[in-house]
């Protein structure tokens, strides 16, 4: 098999969800901009109809809000196929893809511990990675995050 | 009684190895002291399984929220005296980790720490003779 990305994945995409917007990075790389609704489905359909892998997600704090990218692969032609959406930060949540992706669990955890972003429907929300005294509402990799660890107590002292 | 304490230490210090979220390279460069190339062990340094039985700790990595409690844990465990030596650069200062959200400083903060060996990784033969000063300077 070629390649890279195949038109006819494209194409059901596109009548599925016309609200996704398709930028094609590289022949073995896509960008599928989609609204913050659309996710969770069109993750379902890539996951169920369309037999693709989920890699990873990843978010990441921008000047317009928090995006985040999940990150699916179709194996046989060695592709990506990445989900990007927008989520405004005064309304900082979105549906948990963990319903039928268990494998996106402790992702979702992660960022919602140090992005603070609320993943509706996720089955076990509590903080991953950080120390068991560390403030739930301080999530230190969003921009306005002005090093306010420096206050804080620490647990333990000799 | 701790000069015989001390003897003891000098003559064949066994050491406990603590890796306090360090990145591994000088975890390696430790395992690499025993190997034949250098072989501590004629020296009399053992690495041991407990920090019980242990007359120095060697700590790697940099100090964070969630190390700290543990590496104070193994601290207080130790019989003391006992030597306490960094290995590498994170712990002398936080190296590239200083600016994190996580990281609390050096590990004199909060423990005695008697050498510290400055490199990243540090050479097998820099910490041979880290721990070499360690022992002189306790007479």
């Amino acid at each position: 098999m070629k390649k890279e990305y195949s038109e006819e994945i494209l194409q059901e995409i596109a009548e599925k969800f016309p609200e996704v917007e398709v930028k094609i990075h590289a022949p073995r790389r896509l960008y599928l901009r989609t609204p913050r609704e659309e996710v969770y489905n069109l993750a379902e359909y890539m996951f169920k109809q369309k037999s693709f892998r989920f890699s990873i997600a990843t978010g990441i704090d921008t000047r317009e809000g928090i995006e985040i990218i999940y990150h699916f692969t179709y194996d046989e032609s060695g592709t990506y196929y990445n989900i990007k959406t927008l989520i405004p930060k005064d309304d900082c949540q979105i549906k948990s893809l963990t319903t039928f992706l268990p494998a996106a669990n402790w992702i979702e955890r992660e960022m919602h511990e140090l992005l603070g972003v609320d993943f509706i429907g996720h089955p076990n929300l509590i903080p991953l990675l950080m120390a068991d005294d560390w403030p739930a509402d301080l999530h230190p990799l969003r921009r306005d995050y002005a090093n306010e660890h420096e206050k804080l107590k620490l647990k333990k002292k000799m | 009684m701790a000069n015989a304490k001390l003897w003891g230490l000098k003559k064949s210090p066994w050491v406990f190895h603590v890796a306090a979220a360090s990145c591994n390279n000088c975890d390696i460069e430790i395992l690499d002291l025993l190997t034949p190339r250098w072989d501590v062990e004629r020296f009399g340094i053992v690495l041991v399984g407990s920090p019980r039985h242990a007359d120095a700790l060697l700590i790697t990595g940099v100090l964070n929220r969630k190390s700290l409690p543990r590496v104070i844990d193994v601290y207080e465990q130790t019989p003391k005296p006992c030597l306490v030596i960094g290995v590498g650069s994170c712990t002398c200062d936080n190296h590239i980790f200083a600016p994190s959200y996580n990281v609390v400083g050096p590990y004199d903060k909060y423990i005695p720490v008697d050498v510290y060996i400055p490199g990243c990784p540090p050479k097998p033969e820099a910490i041979i003779i880290g721990v070499v000063k360690a022992l002189k300077r306790l007479g």
